[in-house]
């Protein structure tokens, strides 16, 4: 495969490289992480999108990209309304899943002598693990309001403020949704998960904040040194995956009819005004506010269990709520004029710069806060989008730090025992419904997060505000 | 009776039967394998079980996210199958196996959804052949 070098830290492979492309894949990397992406088919995934009908600009592929499932994790594609498809692998099955971060008035010093108490009490009122089950019991009419009403939902029922939904993106609510597009298997499969974090890769994480980066932006975000923050990370449960596994169903068979042939089949896309395309926006649209609920209600929990444990003036401030697996129509400048285009992200974030209209006024003076994950021993970040992003990746960064290791691969020779006293070691407990949840996600079977943010800060797309260390981790 | 197959993000399975009604079953078998440990579940509840599709890896693909849909929805493990009928365009089959319950049976892994990534299901000279990712 040829990939030529632009600059430092961006790559290009050609157009030309192989037949069916419409378009050139642009990489943003290092030269190390390049090559560590060339050992995993992303590249040739990367390239598989390129081939989508009306695909606008280039095919993008983010510092964190890995091999996914059609579009590879990492990934970002917009197409043309008219012109073009939209593709369910192009989301994933876990639509809106996503990160929020929240700042308490609490410091390291507080609750690092109480640690244990704190991953105990969390890991009580929060539901983690395979098949978990929230408090919250929904009636039909009561499910259809959150899918379309998204965080909107919960605040409206005592589950949080209304500053809280303002501080999401799209405020925790995307219209379009229509819950009569979302099958009553999505519906028996998400209603009783709304609350729970589910398992893999997710998560609820008490973090400190280590490094500041950006004095300006770290205050108006209510950030500083050694305040305890917390990340929650997860998406639409059951709901959202029965949605995507629907719709490929539907849209394999479609496909024929709209004579569309592509090189993967997971990449199962139709166009974005057909009945079919509309009907999937519809129904990704009431995924992705459930996802916006189900963060809010834990939020919520959350509160709760902080109260508990420092009591009535504890306070726990949403600073905001960004989606990584989601298609949004945007309006983005293209080849010198103004488009509407539907952006596919696919384990990457948007990245909106200082005075976009999209994002809360508190933040428009310094662009979007973007919610970085790394890995459970390792760091999260904090940074802002930039104009440069918006001119080269239809607003859009990374989304983590990218897995090296397959699952598999990251258990064998690690005992779970080991890995947490070592993780205590360094100062963080960590607490997970099985033994698995934590071997899969040991620091070790992920790329280097800060060699991840250095790229995409470097390259201009979003900067650097703060670095925040974990300290109790709790998961599936 | 699976082998388990190594993929960065995700994880999977290749399995091998002398019919295609028996590749389907083993196939159902390894999705439940994959999220519980079956050791410990009884087949003590049966099951009748149907899936439609336009081709085999249709097929395959909507089979076992019917099997994924009862363990996620409906905490139904299952355990054992029988495939009684089967073409490209549908089958019809029975399991067992019993209701989750969270004292007893042991989580392993939550699985969010059977793709069409890498996807084979096929006959070859020695028998029947499939090869499936699923999303984790």
């Amino acid at each position: 495969m040829h990939i030529e070098a632009l600059d430092r830290y961006r790559f290009r492979i050609p157009r030309d490289e192989r037949r069916g492309m419409r378009t050139d894949v642009v990489i943003y990397a290092s030269k190390e992480l390049i090559e560590q992406i060339s050992k995993d088919q992303s590249l040739e995934q990367a390239m598989n999108v390129a081939t989508l009908p009306g695909i606008v600009g280039v095919s993008l592929a983010m510092p964190d990209i890995h091999q996914g499932y059609g579009f590879p994790i990492g990934g970002v594609a917009a197409t043309d309304l008219e012109e073009g498809v939209v593709s369910p692998g192009g989301v994933g099955f876990d639509i809106n899943c996503g990160v929020r971060l929240v700042r308490t008035n609490l410091s390291e010093k507080d609750v690092r002598p109480r640690l244990r108490e704190v991953v105990n009490q969390l890991f009580r009122d929060i539901p983690c693990g395979t098949g978990s089950e929230g408090p919250i019991r929904l009636s039909n009419q009561q499910l259809d309001e959150v899918l379309i009403e998204g965080a909107r939902w919960a605040v409206r029922h005592g589950y949080g403020s209304e500053r809280d939904a303002e501080f999401a993106e799209e405020g925790g609510c995307l219209p379009g949704a229509d819950p009569s597009k979302v099958s009553s298997k999505a519906k028996e499969r998400g209603r009783p998960q709304l609350g729970t974090v589910g398992s893999g890769n997710h998560f609820l994480e008490v973090q400190w904040v280590e490094q500041i980066h950006d004095e300006q932006a770290a205050r108006v975000m209510g950030l500083e040194l050694g305040q305890i923050a917390v990340l929650i990370h997860c998406g639409s449960r059951g709901l959202g995956h029965q949605v995507c596994t629907d719709y490929l169903a539907e849209m394999g068979a479609a496909m024929k009819r709209y004579q569309i042939t592509l090189p993967d089949r997971q990449l199962a896309c139709v166009p974005v005004r057909s009945p079919e395309g509309q009907a999937y926006l519809a129904a990704m649209r009431a995924s992705a506010n459930f996802a916006w609920a189900n963060r809010q209600v834990i939020l919520h929990f959350l509160r709760g269990s902080l109260e508990k444990l420092f009591g009535p003036d504890v306070r726990a401030e949403l600073i905001y709520d960004v989606a990584h697996n989601i298609a949004k129509e945007e309006v983005h400048q293209v080849g010198g004029e103004k488009r509407r285009v539907l952006v596919h992200r696919k384990g990457a974030t948007r990245a909106f710069p200082p005075g976009h209209r999209d994002i809360p006024a508190a933040y428009r003076a310094i662009g979007q806060p973007v919610l970085i994950p790394g890995s459970m021993g390792t760091a999260s970040w904090v940074l802002v989008g930039t104009e440069r992003a918006m001119q080269e990746t239809f607003g859009s960064v990374c989304h983590g730090a990218g897995r090296l290791m397959s699952r598999t691969a990251a258990r064998k020779g690690r005992n779970a025992r080991e890995v947490q006293e070592k993780l205590e070691q360094q100062g963080i407990l960590v607490r997970a419904e099985t033994r698995d949840g934590i071997l899969e996600e040991v620091p070790e079977a992920y790329k280097n997060v800060d060699e991840v943010i250095e790229v995409v800060h470097a390259a201009g797309l979003a900067r650097k505000v703060a670095r925040l260390r974990p300290m109790a981790v709790i998961k599936g | 009776m699976f082998e388990l197959l190594e993929h960065t993000a995700d994880i999977g399975f290749r399995v091998r039967a002398a019919s295609a009604a028996e590749l389907f079953a083993r196939a159902a078998e390894a999705l439940s394998a994959l999220a519980f440990e079956l050791e410990d579940v009884q087949e003590r509840q049966p099951c009748e079980l149907s899936a439609e599709g336009w081709d085999w890896e249709s097929l395959m693909v909507n089979w076992l996210s019917e099997v994924l849909f009862l363990l996620d929805a409906r905490r139904l493990i299952l355990k054992r199958f029988q495939v009684n009928q089967i073409s490209p365009r549908n089958l019809s089959a029975q399991a067992w196996g019993e209701p989750w319950n969270p004292e007893r049976h042991r989580a392993k892994l939550l699985i969010k959804g059977v793709t069409y990534h890498q996807l084979v299901v096929e006959q070859r000279p020695d028998g029947w052949f499939a090869q499936v990712i699923v999303d984790i």
